[in-house]
């Protein structure tokens, strides 16, 4: 990675820490105001559509547009971001307690990109980059109990 | 209980299976900033049907929808920068990262709703500043051999 793209690349993993941890926010402020479980959907309607114009403005002025090839990646994205969420709405639903869905959902996604990163796409990591992988991984599982 | 076990490793795949798609997505030469939209259009969508097909249809108060708007602008922004930072980084550092930012509103909810620092949040927290630090430093010392190889 060159320099001018390393700084690049920290700037947006700087973005992604604080921004998208704080995207699901929204959902505990909702809890908090204690408003019925079913405005969850419309909330999420919305939630979702509110990124439409901050994208789809400067795509419209630097005349990008999104292919058939990019409208094929988008619907799997969220087949698979809405597969995610249901799955783990299931799990609690049969018993099993938060402290045990969060931790494997999250945990266990990591492991999977780590892993396909790895054999798929055939990056190659530092070994203190591993360590930190790893011990992110129990970090954000160790999060995931404390919250639930 | 099995049946939920085997609903959470299905959420792993899942959510595994998204950021593996992102990098598909971007060796596929894919523009980021489409993939996003068609992302969130599609996810809208199917919310959109999920919550004209309840009953009773709940409306949306202006502090709710204010709510939604600007913590939506939050995650799209974070949906962008991950699938962008993936064209110069690492898929598996990314992912990461994208899991680390739960520690943001656990610390926000401190100060907004006066939870407490528990000691298992303490020892999170201090973890997560070390992983960061090592997957920092990790990318430093991983640029400096690239340009090593490259000056051969």
């Amino acid at each position: 990675m060159k320099s001018p793209g390393r700084f690049v690349w920290i700037l947006l993993m700087l973005v992604v820490l604080l921004t998208n941890g704080m995207g699901a926010f929204g959902l505990k402020v909702l809890s908090a105001w204690g408003l019925p479980a079913g405005i969850k959907f419309p909330y999420l309607t919305v939630w979702y559509a509110a990124g439409l114009p901050l994208i789809g403005i400067p795509m419209l002025v630097r005349g990008v547009y999104g292919g058939f090839k990019e409208l094929r990646w988008g619907a799997l994205y969220a087949v698979l971001s809405l597969g995610g969420q249901l799955a783990m709405s299931y799990a609690l639903d049969y018993g099993v307690p938060g402290s045990v869905v969060y931790p494997v959902a999250v945990g266990g996604s990591i492991l999977v990109v780590a892993l396909a990163g790895r054999l798929l796409f055939g990056e190659k990591m530092h070994p203190l980059s591993w360590a930190g992988v790893g011990i992110g991984i129990v970090a954000v599982i160790l999060l995931g109990v404390s919250a639930s | 209980m099995s049946l939920g076990l085997l609903f959470c490793i299905l959420g792993a795949v899942s959510f595994g299976l998204l950021g593996c798609v992102s990098k598909m997505a971007e060796r596929r030469r894919c523009n980021s900033s489409a993939v996003v939209l068609w992302m969130i259009c599609w996810a809208a969508l199917f919310m959109l049907g999920r919550t004209l097909t309840q009953s009773p249809i709940v409306h949306l108060t202006w502090p709710v929808v204010a709510l939604a708007v600007g913590f939506g602008l939050c995650a799209t922004i974070a949906f962008l920068a991950f699938q962008i930072s993936i064209e110069i980084g690492k898929v598996t550092v990314g992912w990461l990262f994208m899991n680390l930012s739960a520690g943001v509103p656990a610390l926000v909810s401190m100060w907004l709703y006066g939870e407490k620092l528990t000691p298992l949040k303490s020892v999170a927290f201090g973890l997560a500043l070390i992983s960061l630090f090592c997957l920092f430093q990790g990318n430093r010392l991983e640029a400096r051999e690239a340009t090593h190889e490259k000056s051969r």
